[in-house]
């Protein structure tokens, strides 16, 4: 979907269309979550702080984000897709890998389905959307950012590898910005520059993902499109109106944070073997620490005990903290659930 | 009123619609078998209220009457008699029966047949002509996966869905589900109805096991079977079925193929060695290759079988309980079965590979977690 909350607050909001619109949170503190397209001519992203993005775009209006509407709208596509296909996998409220190679319309041509779901799309909830059509994830993922909004671009069989080619790392779906800066520094700059080397060199450099991006560089990519798709951590984290300056304070900004996460834990028996503490100072510095235990956490008094002592062992607080987040990774099922008898959903 | 009756064919009628009668009735005069004489002809009935089952025999009499008789006692009598001509002597003021064999006089009271409960008729209905085999098939292939849980009533029968193309047969208890086709089963018009297990139970112990047409009728509250000399009249579960079909999964690329009676026999075997209360067993697939192992850590027991088989898929463990998967495979003729999978905490299809005319069988059962999260 193109700019999708910042599309859903235009569309129910008269008064937002055709003007820079921010969804995300408070002007001082907030992040950007996502900046309509007037926005973006300002160079306002998802993901800026709000401090950057108002400074970027004066006149930009900020709206908070309503979840619920953005939820509706996303099941509304997922159900033009699902007339289409089983086959899909869900990157996001807004975004999915659908694989068409047999899908429910018997249709050959699956730009001709790309152009059908834009249409039914926009048709339910006046919105738009971008497709991207290619032979396998990684190009119909590029093929989707090439051409928005409202795009459709394809990318055909014979034309992977050169597209690939002349595409800076950085627009490379699955390379990051330290991978992508550490290309650069051994002259990897585009597509073209990567397939000069071997994978054994790749994946000394850059350790399993090596793999991948020798095949990407050579526009091959076998992932399935994978409709069940495992999370690998589950984590909740807060920016404070005002940084945080001492020890009460923080222990009581984690408070919250660790309740969140136990929550979720509770929820889906899903349980973690290592606790990640991610603190951000007033200068924008990150910096991240973990334990790992030898068996999943399955005790909140436990799990708290280590999230603070997480947070202690950076003592005293060197300056104002902006953010503090707790995750958990190493997820694991609880007791309780292993030998479970799983049920039918109904 | 008198009549004569051979102690055998008596016998055999009343066993076939004793299954009815409930141990502790609602009503006592439910723990009685209702007798009515129409001269050359015995109508028998037993009924729990939910349930009726009738049953008609040849008599030597002249006489047109009623009378209600304890179930047990007279049972327990003609089982303990060689066959015999038996006289029955009923007295129409005290309800007072006496059976004269060649060895004696029984005498017990009966009840008046006034009490007994009114027999619902065939009122506006659908009617279906099925096969007694097909009848007996489908219900064989269904009822072992009905729930007993009465929290659940709507679960607790098996679902028939009527159309004119074809007849789904489906039951669930949560866990697993089936869900038996005929196309050579058909309607008028689209009907759907959940006719409970005990009424389905009594049903495959009364049918034949031929081609015998049995005459169904659904009206909107009771279902009416007969055949041969038995008619039997069940009244309908009042609950909507649950939405079946969406829990189908629809694309399960990871299918294992396997002889039918050697999985069987490992998974047997197999779960010998399993925790007694969740009976789980662990299918470790790779490309061609399947390891079936269980533990129980409890007393330290442990066993793993390989097995020859057709997989084609992601390497994957799934875990699932060994009862079910005898239960469902045991049902099967198939010689060969394929079990398609998708995902470790997602359901299991098993589908035989050779099938038959006319029938489509579909099983589907959910699995136990294992230790590992995935």
């Amino acid at each position: 979907m193109d700019a999708f909350y910042a599309s859903v607050e235009q569309r129910d909001n008269p008064a937002l269309r055709g003007k820079p619109v921010a969804v995300g949170g408070s002007r001082e503190r907030g992040v950007v979550a996502a900046a309509s397209y007037e926005a973006r001519k300002f160079g306002v992203r998802s993901a800026m702080s709000s401090m950057v993005a108002a400074r970027k775009c004066p006149n930009l209006i900020f709206v908070k984000p309503r979840f619920e509407s953005y939820k509706v709208a996303s099941k509304q596509i997922r159900e033009v897709f699902a007339e289409y296909t089983h086959l899909i996998e869900p990157l996001s409220l807004d975004e999915a890998y659908l694989d068409v190679t047999e899908n429910l319309k018997g249709m050959a041509s699956a730009t001709a389905i790309a152009k059908e779901i834009k249409e039914k799309i926009k048709e339910r909830t006046q919105l738009t959307a971008s497709a991207g059509v290619s032979y396998n994830k990684f190009l119909a993922k590029l093929a989707s950012d090439y051409q928005k909004p409202d795009g459709l671009f394809v990318i055909k069989p014979n034309q992977g590898e050169k597209f690939v080619e002349d595409l800076e790392v950085y627009r490379f779906h699955g390379i990051g910005k330290v991978t992508a800066d550490k290309m650069n520094k051994m002259n990897i700059f585009t597509g073209l520059d990567l397939r000069q080397y071997d994978e054994s060199f790749l994946t000394k450099h850059f350790g399993k993902a090596g793999k991948y991006y020798y095949n990407i560089a050579r526009a091959i990519d076998y992932r399935p499109v994978n409709t069940e798709r495992i999370r690998k951590s589950v984590g909740s984290e807060n920016t404070f109106w005002r940084d945080l300056e001492t020890n009460v304070e923080l222990e009581a900004g984690l408070k919250p944070i660790i309740e969140d996460v136990w929550k979720y834990c509770e929820r889906t028996q899903v349980y973690g073997r290592t606790v990640h503490l991610k603190v951000k100072f007033k200068d924008f510095q990150i910096i991240t620490r973990s334990r790992t235990t030898l068996s999943p956490i399955v005790d909140s008094t436990f799990f708290e005990k280590i999230a603070y002592d997480l947070l202690e062992q950076l003592y005293p607080i060197p300056k104002g903290v902006r953010l503090l987040g707790i995750s958990l990774s190493n997820l694991a099922l609880g007791d309780d659930m292993v030998g479970k008898q799983l049920s039918l959903e109904f | 009123m008198k009549f004569v009756v051979s102690s055998s064919v008596l016998l055999k009628q009343l066993s076939t619609v004793n299954g009815v009668i409930a141990n502790n009735p609602i009503v006592p005069i439910l723990e009685n078998f209702l007798f009515q004489i129409d001269q050359t002809q015995l109508t028998v009935t037993a009924s729990d209220l939910q349930t009726v089952m009738i049953t008609t025999l040849a008599v030597e009499s002249s006489d047109t009457g009623a009378i209600a008789i304890p179930a047990r006692l007279l049972l327990d009598t003609l089982r303990g008699l060689p066959d015999q001509p038996i006289t029955f002597k009923v007295d129409r003021d005290t309800f007072g029966t006496e059976i004269i064999t060649e060895n004696g006089r029984y005498k017990l009271s009966g009840e008046n047949p006034i009490d007994f409960p009114k027999v619902p008729q065939v009122t506006k209905s659908l009617s279906v002509q099925i096969s007694a085999d097909i009848l007996g098939a489908a219900i064989a292939n269904t009822i072992f996966a009905v729930s007993n849980d009465d929290l659940r009533p709507a679960m607790t029968g098996v679902y028939v869905q009527l159309s004119p193309e074809y007849t789904n047969f489906v039951a669930t208890d949560g866990h697993r589900l089936i869900r038996y086709k005929r196309s050579d089963v058909k309607s008028e018009y689209d009907s759907t109805m959940i006719i409970p297990r005990k009424a389905l139970n009594l049903l495959k112990s009364s049918l034949p096991s031929d081609d015998t047409t049995v005459t169904s009728d659904f009206s909107s509250s009771n279902a009416f079977f007969s055949f041969n000399n038995i008619r039997m009249i069940c009244r309908l579960i009042d609950e909507r079925f649950p939405d079946y079909e969406n829990a189908i999964p629809q694309n399960n690329p990871n299918v294992l193929t396997i002889n039918r009676s050697e999985f069987l026999g490992s998974l047997k075997r197999i779960s010998i060695y399993s925790n007694k209360t969740t009976h789980q067993i662990r299918l470790k697939l790779a490309k061609n290759d399947l390891v079936i192992s269980a533990e129980d850590l409890d007393y330290s027991n442990e066993a793993n079988e390989r097995l020859m088989c057709d997989y084609d898929g992601d390497e994957m463990e799934i875990g699932f309980n060994a009862k079910f998967m005898v239960e469902m495979l045991s049902n099967l003729t198939s010689n060969m079965i394929s079990l398609e999978m998708s995902q470790p905490n997602r359901a299991g299809l098993i589908i035989p590979a050779d099938k038959k005319a006319d029938e489509d069988i579909l099983m589907l059962v959910m699995p136990v977690m294992l230790n590992t999260y995935a």
